[in-house]
C-alpha cells in the first residue's frame, strides 16, 4: 500500500514537475495572479470622467466644477459644445453637470433652477457614487461659498471601522483571489488526469496490476492533494509578504479548511474525469464546475441578496466555504462559531464528493 | 504552394464541422450553456448591497432611539437584530453574523428632545471594502430621514440638484450584469473551444496528417476557426433573446455594429485559443493556459464587476490587450446607451487591432512549427 | 510449480448487454508454450486477453489461469501475469527508470527485488541506453521491448501481449519475435494477438477467431491441414485471366478455394486427380506452381467457408 502510493506521488509529481511550462503554471503564475488582482481590483468609484457645461462668462460654474476635479473622483471632459446627452451617449462623459443657461449664481439667488445631472446609469453601484458625490460636493461647496461651517445636524454618528480600517481592497480581495487560485489549480490537474491515462492507454497497465480500487483511486488523488495544499501554502505566505494580509487565526485552522477543501475540488477533479470520454469533455466539465463555483462564491459580491431559488447553490459551493473560512480565520483571527460551521460543512462535501468519486471510479472500473 | 485556397479552408471547415456534429456534447454546450449561465447568474448577480444584518444595542429605549432604529428597517438596507451588550454586538461582528452594529447609549432620547447633539456608534465591518463603502454611503440619508421622524427641521439644499439616470433610471443592475456576463461567457468558450481541438490533434497525432498535405497554415486556421465563428454567433442570438425577452434589458442600438463587434471579438478569442494551443501542443496545459489567460483576467480585469477606471494607471495601461475589456465596452455601449460606430471608434479599433495581432500570431506560430 | 496447465478455459463467454463478445471458447495453453489469437478487429480477441488477464470477469463458463480461477474477482490472477495492452503502455513524458520504478510500485515489489529484475531484463532485451533517458526520445521497437520488460518485472508466470508489433518497423518485428522465443525459454508461457499472418506462422498453436467464436485451433502445420487437404497450385496468367477459365473454374467440384493473391490466383483442391483435371484446359501463357498453403490462405478459406 505505502509502496504502491509513493510509487504513484513520484511519478505523477514527475510527470506535472517536468514541464518547465507546468511548473511556470503552478508556482509562478499564482503568485503574478494574486499581486495582479490583490493591486488592480477594487471596487471604489474614481476617475469618473465629468463633463461640466456652462456659459464661458460663468465663473460661479467654473468655481464649483473645479472643486468636483478637485475631489479626486472625477476628471473633467471638455465638453466642446455638444450636448450633454450626447456626451454621455457616447461614452465620453459618465456623467455630464449641466448649469442653467441664464448663468449659475444668478439662477441660485433666485432659488429657482438647479443644477442637473445627467449620469449613465448603465453601471448602477458607479450611477449611486455619482450621486453620493456630487451631493456631498454640493453641500460642501455651499457652505464655503457663504462662509459658514457646514451645518451641524442635531444628530450623528460616530463611525468605526473594523477588522479594515483603512478599508483596503486587497485586504478582502486577496483571501478571496487565494481561494479562486487553488480551487482552478486542483481541478484542472485533476479533471484531466485520468482521461489522459485512458486516452492514451496507459491506464490499462494500472489496472491490470494486482490493486484494490481504493489503492489506485488514492494513488491518482492523493498527489493533486499534496500538491494543492502546497499551493495553497504558497498563496497564503505570499498573501502575508507582498500584501500584509495579516494570519490572526491559528494555523491549524487553515490547515484543515484548506485539507478538506483540497480534498473536495480534487474528488470533484476526479469525478468530471471519470465521466468525460476525452480530454476536451473534461475540460468543459472543469469549466462547467468553475464559473459558478467562482462567482457564487462571495469573492466578487455579496451572495447575501441572491433569490431565494438560488441560495441552495451557494450553500453547494465548497469555494464559498473556504473563502469564507479564509476571510474568517485571516482577517478576523477564527471565531469558533464561523471556524465549527464551515469547517463541517466544507468537510461534509469532502466526504460526500469523496464518496462519490470512489463509487464513480469503481463503476468505471467494472 | 500556391496562395489562399477557399477550397481547401472549406475541405478542414467541413471536416470541423463534422467533429462538431458528431460530439453533441460541444454543440449544446457552445449553444446551450451561455443561455443556461445568463439565465442564472442574470438571477444570481446581484451588486446592490442591501438586507444587511445589523445588530442593535439600544439602551436608550426611548421613542426617539426607536424610531431611529425604524429608520433603519424601514430603509430595506439593514434588518436590525436586538443584542444584549455591545460585547454581544461586536461578536456578533466577528462571526460575520453582523455586517455592522448600532449601539444607542442612554439619553440619546432626551439630548434630542432637549436640543443636544447626541452621537451614536456605529462599527461597521470593514473586511468587505466595498460593502463598508456602500453602508458608509447610506448614512447621511439615513440621518436625513431619522430627523424629519423626529420632526426636526433639516437644513435645505442651498442649491437644488436634479439628477437623471440616463439609460436605466430604475437603476436595474440585470442591465449592466447580463451584456457583462454574455461577453465573459463567449469569449472564455471561444477560447477553451479551440485551444483544446488543436492541442487535440497534436496529442492524436493527426495533426501530422493535416500538415503532410498541400494545406497551408492560413488555410487550416480559416477552416478551424470558421464553424466555431458561427456557433458563437448563434450561441449570441440565443443570448440576446433570452436578455431581451426574459431581462427586459433594452437593445437601443444598431445589430449590425453589435454583429461586427461581435464577430472581431469571437475571432480575437478563437485566435488566442489557436496560438495557445500551438505554444502547448498538449491538451492538459492547453487547458491550464486558457483558464488563466481566459478566466481570471477576463472575470476580472474586464470591467464586468470591478471598473477599468479605478485600477491603478499601470493596470489600466495592461487592461488594453485584454479582449473582453473592448467587447465588454461596445456591448454595454450598444446595448443600453445606444452608442453609435463613431462614439465606439476606440474600443473598436483596438479589437480590430488585437484580433489582427491575435490572428497574426497564430499564424505566424503555425508556420514557424511546420517549416523548422 | 504445479503440473497444471498454464492456461485452461471451459465454455468462456462474455457479454456486454445485449452484446456477445466472446462466445462459448474452450482452449487449454500448456506451459512454455507461444499461443496466438488470429482474426480481424472485432473478433473478441483482446477481450479473451483482457478477461484471461483478470481485468473482466467472465458472464458464464470457466477458466483458469496459472491455476487459479475468478472466484477473487481477477485478483490472484492479475499477480500471476503480465500483460501489454494495445495501446502503448509506458509513460512518453517519464524517463526509463521512472517508469520501471512506477511498474514495480504498482506491483509492490521490494526495491533491491525490483532493481535485481531490472537488470536481469535489461540483459534480455539488450538495452544499454541510461535509466534517464526519456521514454519519448527512444525509438518504437526500443519501446515495445521496454514496454514488455516493464510488464515482466514481478516476474510472471504467463505473459500476455496484445499486438505487440503494430506499427513498428519490419526490422524491429523480427528483433521483437525473437524476444518472445527467449521469454519462452525461460520457461514462460506467451499469449500474443496479432493480425500478421508472418508472425502468426511462429507460435506453436495458433486460435483463430471470429465474431467472438473460435472457429479453429492448432499448430500452423495442422491448420494448414485441415484446410487443405489436397494440394494448391499457385496461377499466373500473365495478364488477365482467359474470358470464361475462371468461372468454369468456379464451378469445378474438385475446388476448394480460389482466391486473388494480387495478379495470381491460388487454387486448393480435393486431391491431386481433381487438381489435373481441373487444370487441364489451362491455358498454354499460363504459369502453374505448386505451392504449400500459408496461414493467409487458411484463414480465408476458414473464415469464408463460415460465411458461406
Amino acid at each position: 500500500m505505502k509502496r504502491t502510493l509513493l510509487a504513484f506521488i513520484r511519478k505523477e509529481f514527475a510527470q506535472v514537475l517536468r514541464d518547465p511550462r507546468m511548473k511556470l503554471i503552478l508556482f509562478v503564475m499564482p503568485m503574478l495572479q494574486m499581486t495582479v488582482f490583490g493591486l488592480a481590483l477594487s471596487s471604489e468609484i474614481k476617475n469618473i470622467k465629468l463633463a461640466a457645461v456652462y456659459a464661458p462668462s460663468d465663473a460661479a460654474a467654473r468655481r464649483l466644477a473645479q472643486r468636483f476635479t478637485a475631489s479626486g473622483w472625477f476628471v473633467p471632459v471638455a465638453a466642446e459644445g455638444r450636448a450633454p446627452e450626447d456626451l454621455v451617449v457616447s461614452g465620453a462623459a459618465d456623467a455630464a453637470l449641466v448649469f442653467p443657461a441664464g448663468g449659475f449664481a444668478r439662477e441660485a439667488a433666485r432659488g429657482c433652477g438647479g443644477v442637473q445631472l445627467l449620469v449613465d446609469g448603465t453601471s448602477v453601484t458607479r450611477a449611486r457614487s455619482v450621486e453620493a458625490y456630487a451631493r456631498a460636493i454640493f453641500a460642501a461647496h455651499a457652505a464655503a461659498e457663504a462662509g459658514l461651517p457646514a451645518p451641524a445636524a442635531p444628530f450623528g454618528f460616530d463611525v468605526r471601522i473594523i477588522y479594515n480600517p483603512e478599508m483596503e481592497s486587497p485586504v478582502f480581495m486577496v483571501p478571496g483571489v487565494m481561494g479562486m487560485i487553488v480551487c482552478l489549480v486542483t481541478i484542472i490537474l485533476t479533471s484531466m488526469s485520468l482521461t489522459r491515462e485512458r486516452e492514451l492507454g496507459t491506464f490499462e497497465t494500472i489496472v491490470s496490476a494486482p490493486l484494490e480500487n481504493y489503492e489506485i483511486l488514492l494513488g491518482k488523488t492523493l498527489p493533486y492533494i499534496v500538491l494543492g495544499l502546497a499551493n495553497a501554502a504558497l498563496v497564503i505566505a505570499a498573501g502575508f509578504l507582498i500584501f500584509g494580509v495579516p494570519v490572526k487565526g491559528e494555523l491549524w485552522r487553515l490547515f484543515s479548511a484548506a485539507l478538506a477543501f483540497v480534498i473536495t475540488t480534487v474528488s470533484v477533479g476526479t469525478l468530471i474525469s471519470t465521466i468525460s470520454k476525452n480530454q476536451q469533455q473534461a475540460m468543459l466539465g472543469g469549466f462547467i464546475f468553475l464559473f459558478p463555483a467562482v462567482l457564487m462564491s462571495g469573492i466578487m459580491y455579496p451572495v447575501e441578496n441572491m433569490p431565494a431559488l438560488l441560495k441552495p447553490v451557494v450553500y453547494g459551493n465548497p469555494l464559498y466555504y473556504f473563502t469564507t473560512l479564509l476571510r474568517n480565520i485571516l482577517l478576523k483571527g477564527g471565531d469558533q462559531s464561523v471556524f465549527v460551521f464551515n469547517m463541517s460543512a466544507l468537510a461534509a462535501m469532502a466526504v460526500v464528493t469523496g464518496a462519490a468519486a470512489y463509487n464513480r471510479f469503481r463503476q468505471t472500473l467494472n | 504552394m500556391t496562395g489562399f485556397n477557399l477550397h481547401r479552408a472549406a475541405a478542414v471547415a467541413r471536416k470541423e464541422v463534422m467533429h462538431i456534429l458528431r460530439d453533441p456534447f460541444t454543440l449544446v454546450l457552445v449553444l446551450g450553456l451561455p443561455v443556461v449561465l445568463v439565465v442564472f447568474f442574470g438571477f444570481a448577480i446581484d451588486f446592490d448591497v442591501k438586507n444587511l444584518a445589523l445588530g442593535v444595542y439600544d439602551r436608550d429605549n426611548t421613542r426617539h432611539s426607536r424610531q431611529l432604529v425604524s429608520v433603519f428597517e424601514s430603509s430595506g438596507y439593514f434588518l436590525p437584530g436586538a443584542v444584549d451588550s455591545p460585547a454581544a454586538a461586536v461578536r456578533g461582528l466577528d462571526s460575520g453574523r453582523y455586517s455592522a452594529a448600532l449601539l444607542v447609549e442612554p439619553g440619546f432620547g432626551r439630548e434630542v428632545g432637549g436640543g443636544g447633539r447626541p452621537r451614536v456608534q456605529f462599527i461597521v465591518d470593514g473586511t468587505d471594502n466595498s460593502k463598508a463603502q456602500a453602508v458608509l454611503g447610506y448614512l447621511p440619508g439615513l440621518t436625513g430621514a431619522a430627523l424629519r421622524k423626529f420632526g426636526a427641521t433639516v437644513p435645505a439644499d442651498p442649491v437644488p440638484l436634479k439628477t437623471r439616470f440616463m439609460y436605466n433610471p430604475e437603476l436595474n443592475s440585470r442591465w449592466f450584469v447580463i451584456p457583462g456576463l454574455a461577453v465573459i461567457i463567449i469569449g472564455l468558450l471561444s477560447i477553451l473551444m479551440t485551444a483544446l481541438t488543436v492541442a487535440r490533434e497534436w496529442e492524436n497525432g493527426s495533426m501530422e496528417l493535416l500538415l503532410s498535405t498541400p494545406l497551408r497554415p492560413a488555410e487550416i486556421i480559416a477552416g478551424k476557426i470558421a464553424p466555431y465563428v458561427g456557433l458563437i454567433l448563434a450561441g449570441v442570438f440565443f443570448v440576446n433573446l433570452v436578455a431581451r425577452f426574459g431581462f427586459g434589458v433594452p437593445f437601443r442600438g444598431s445589430y449590425l455594429l453589435f454583429l461586427g463587434g461581435t464577430v472581431l471579438f469571437a475571432l480575437a478569442s478563437l485566435s488566442q485559443g489557436i496560438v495557445i494551443s500551438v505554444v502547448t501542443r498538449q491538451q492538459q496545459l492547453a487547458m491550464q493556459l486558457s483558464m488563466i489567460s481566459g478566466l481570471l483576467p477576463s472575470l476580472l480585469l474586464s470591467g464586468f464587476i470591478f471598473p477599468v477606471e479605478s485600477m491603478p494607471a499601470f493596470f489600466r495601461y495592461f487592461t488594453m490587450i485584454l479582449s473582453p475589456r473592448w467587447f465588454m465596452e461596445i456591448a454595454r455601449g450598444v446595448t443600453i446607451r445606444g452608442a453609435g460606430a463613431a462614439d465606439l471608434a476606440l474600443p473598436l479599433a483596438a479589437l480590430a487591432g488585437l484580433c489582427a495581432l491575435l490572428l497574426t500570431a497564430a499564424f505566424k506560430k503555425f508556420k514557424t512549427d511546420l517549416e523548422p | 510449480m504445479t503440473a497444471a496447465p498454464a492456461l485452461e478455459v471451459k465454455g468462456l463467454s462474455i457479454k456486454f448487454g445485449d452484446f456477445t463478445a466472446v462466445d462459448d471458447v474452450s482452449f487449454t495453453v500448456e506451459r512454455g508454450e507461444i499461443f496466438g489469437f488470429l482474426g480481424a478487429n472485432g473478433a473478441g480477441k483482446t477481450t479473451t486477453i483482457r478477461m484471461l488477464c483478470g481485468l473482466l470477469v467472465p458472464t458464464s463458463g470457466s477458466a483458469t489461469v496459472g491455476g487459479l480461477d475468478f472466484s477473487d474477482g481477477g485478483k490472484g490472477i492479475k499477480g500471476k501475469v503480465g500483460y501489454m495492452s494495445q495501446k502503448f503502455t509506458l509513460y512518453t513524458d517519464l524517463t526509463v527508470g521512472e517508469n520501471l520504478d512506477f511498474a514495480a510500485g504498482l506491483r509492490k515489489l521490494e526495491p533491491a527485488y525490483a532493481m535485481r529484475r531490472r537488470k536481469e531484463l535489461f540483459e534480455l532485451i539488450a538495452f544499454d541506453s541510461p535509466l534517464s533517458t526519456m521514454v519519448s526520445s527512444l525509438p518504437g521497437g526500443v519501446k515495445q521491448e521496454l514496454s514488455l520488460a516493464a510488464a515482466m518485472l514481478h516476474d510472471p508466470e504467463i505473459v500476455f501481449l496484445d499486438e505487440p508489433t503494430a506499427g513498428v518497423s519490419p526490422a524491429s518485428r523480427a528483433r521483437f519475435w525473437a524476444l518472445i522465443r527467449k521469454v519462452t525459454a525461460l520457461g514462460k508461457t506467451v499469449i500474443v494477438t496479432t493480425h500478421y499472418m508472418d508472425e502468426a506462422e511462429q507460435c506453436g498453436r495458433i486460435a483463430l477467431m471470429r465474431t467472438g467464436k473460435l472457429i479453429a485451433l492448432g499448430s500452423p502445420d495442422e491448420l494448414k491441414a485441415s484446410a487443405f487437404p489436397g494440394p494448391m497450385a499457385e496461377l499466373d496468367f500473365n495478364g488477365p485471366a482467359p474470358e470464361g477459365f475462371l468461372e468454369s473454374l468456379k464451378k469445378n467440384q474438385g475446388l476448394l478455394e480460389l482466391s486473388p493473391q494480387g495478379m495470381r490466383w491460388h487454387a486448393a483442391f480435393r486431391d491431386k486427380a481433381a487438381m489435373d483435371a481441373a487444370l487441364s484446359s489451362l491455358p498454354a501463357a499460363a504459369a502453374r506452381t505448386l505451392i504449400k498453403p500459408s496461414l493467409e490462405d487458411v484463414f480465408i478459406r476458414l473464415v469464408e467457408g463460415i460465411e458461406r
